[in-house]
């Protein structure tokens, strides 16, 4: 009882103590910027456009290809915004918000839940039943269940272990975007998670078999442009990260298709195709908005220096993630008849 | 040989680290796991190489010549922090006679690195207590 309650106590500490510097930093962001954890509303066919000021003209590479980065000689990065729920940012056919979520989202926000159900740390949290829109399998709704009831307290990104997929544009931080057409490759630079890059292969090739697929965090990307989007197709994903801070599972059976449209200059408009036959009955699709920070430049941020929170986090036993187990010999659930 | 230890201690420690932090989110059944059962006296090891494929758990017990391959798991998920399960294998015992293993067990520690699986086995006539801990 004691150990559970430390552990409560740990976990809600280092909850608390990520989201306000989360929201730290972000208040020293644009207002555009704060926007992108919001629920997403249509602005120019899709997502949400709120800005500082009027819509600028989207800006090209000089072969005419949207460019997704920083114009040469200005500063500029992308916001990325901290989304601790996918499941709330599911989008239907048309890129619209679910119906059901918008209401939940409206209830919440009447009940005084501010942003309870698309973030907030843990709070309002209902489990799978609140999410009925998720085509969950017997399997994933369980494990979602147990990481809803125990507030994420494995969540391997507070291990500062890459985020996997789609969670990579819903970590907070900064992001850029190199498109390199000379070199056939598109780079992701990211500040946060862990100080990660993606390599985007945009040469036409083809994956490689499943023998050859190395499972990775970030799988592998091969990416082309249709019109104004960069498309890309992942896939070789390992199972050793979480969607989102709530605790969605995959498994190395899913295939991510992404794309990447820039509405205007300070809007970059990220979608997900999730197929994961693996953990859900059905393929689903993510939306958000991304806002750009015209003042900015990446910094850096290092997640695992003086990660005090490991040390401290013990396991449904009460026993220590990492370190020596505090009653050697008797290892619970292994020793038989001590349970 | 002191000498020649210490380097080869480091080397093993390093060689661990990798394991320590490894993470598996996947399937919560998937794995290799390991452990025994049976009489504390003279305990049977286990070695359990359990896949998920998206509709059911297969694998083998104790890979090798008299391997027992996985025929049906079943999930209770009324617990979220406890899941029951129920198996059943196939296998032949030392003398190479077909054999039935059920297992009636619990899995636990989900979401932690060290997850557990520990109940009551039968195989053949024999029946004991299992506990198996994911590798």
């Amino acid at each position: 009882m004691k150990n559970s309650l430390r552990t409560a106590l740990v976990s809600a500490t280092a909850a608390v103590v990520f989201v306000t510097t989360v929201w730290v930093i972000q208040a020293e962001q644009p207002a555009a910027a704060q926007e992108g954890g919001a629920a997403a509303a249509p602005a120019q066919g899709r997502g949400r456009g709120r800005q500082a000021g009027p819509a600028l003209p989207t800006p090209r590479l000089a072969d005419g290809t949207v460019n997704l980065g920083r114009v040469p000689g200005e500063k500029g990065t992308w916001g990325v915004p901290y989304i601790t729920n996918m499941a709330m940012r599911v989008v239907g056919p048309d890129g619209q918000l679910l119906p059901e979520i918008a209401q939940q989202q409206a209830a919440a926000r009447a009940g005084g839940a501010g942003r309870a159900g698309a973030g907030g740390g843990g709070r309002g949290r209902g489990g799978s039943k609140s999410e009925p829109w998720m085509p969950w399998m017997p399997w994933s709704a369980a494990v979602y269940d147990y990481n809803s009831i125990n507030e994420s307290k494995y969540d391997p990104e507070g291990y500062c272990l890459p985020p996997g997929g789609p969670r990579m544009m819903a970590t907070p931080y900064q992001m850029e975007i190199l498109q390199l057409p000379e070199h056939k490759r598109v780079i992701m630079i990211f500040e946060g998670a862990t100080h990660v890059w993606r390599e985007i292969y945009m040469d036409g090739r083809k994956f490689p078999s499943d023998d050859e697929l190395n499972p990775t965090y970030l799988g592998y990307s091969i990416g082309h442009y249709e019109g104004d989007a960069l498309v890309v197709e992942n896939k070789g994903f390992n199972e050793n990260s979480w969607f989102d801070y709530f605790g969605h599972p995959h498994t190395d059976k899913m295939s991510v298709v992404e794309r990447w449209t820039r509405p205007n200059k300070q809007t970059l408009h990220y979608e997900a195709t999730v197929t994961d036959p693996g953990a859900y009955t059905k393929p689903f699709t993510m939306a958000w908005d991304i806002p750009f920070n015209a003042t900015s430049e990446l910094p850096e941020y290092i997640c695992q220096e003086n990660n005090q929170y490991l040390n401290r986090l013990e396991d449904d036993f009460g026993q220590p993630i990492f370190g020596p187990r505090k009653q050697p010999g008797a290892k619970p659930g292994t020793s038989r008849g001590t349970k | 040989m002191k000498a020649a230890l210490v380097p080869a201690v480091v080397a093993l420690g390093a060689a661990a680290l990798p394991v320590a932090v490894h993470a598996q989110f996947g399937h919560p059944m998937k794995g290799q796991w390991s452990g025994e059962w049976g009489p504390k006296a003279k305990p049977n090891r286990l070695l359990l190489n359990l896949d998920w494929n998206g509709k059911d758990v297969t694998g083998v017990i104790n890979p090798g010549p008299n391997a027992a391959v996985v025929k049906s798991v079943v999930f209770d998920y009324a617990n979220p922090a406890s899941w029951g399960v129920k198996m059943t294998a196939e296998g032949k015992d030392a003398a190479g006679k077909p054999v039935v293993i059920t297992v009636d067990g619990k899995l636990e520690n989900i979401g932690a690195y060290l997850k557990h699986f520990h109940g009551t086995w039968i195989q053949g006539s024999e029946k004991g207590e299992f506990a198996v801990t994911r590798n």
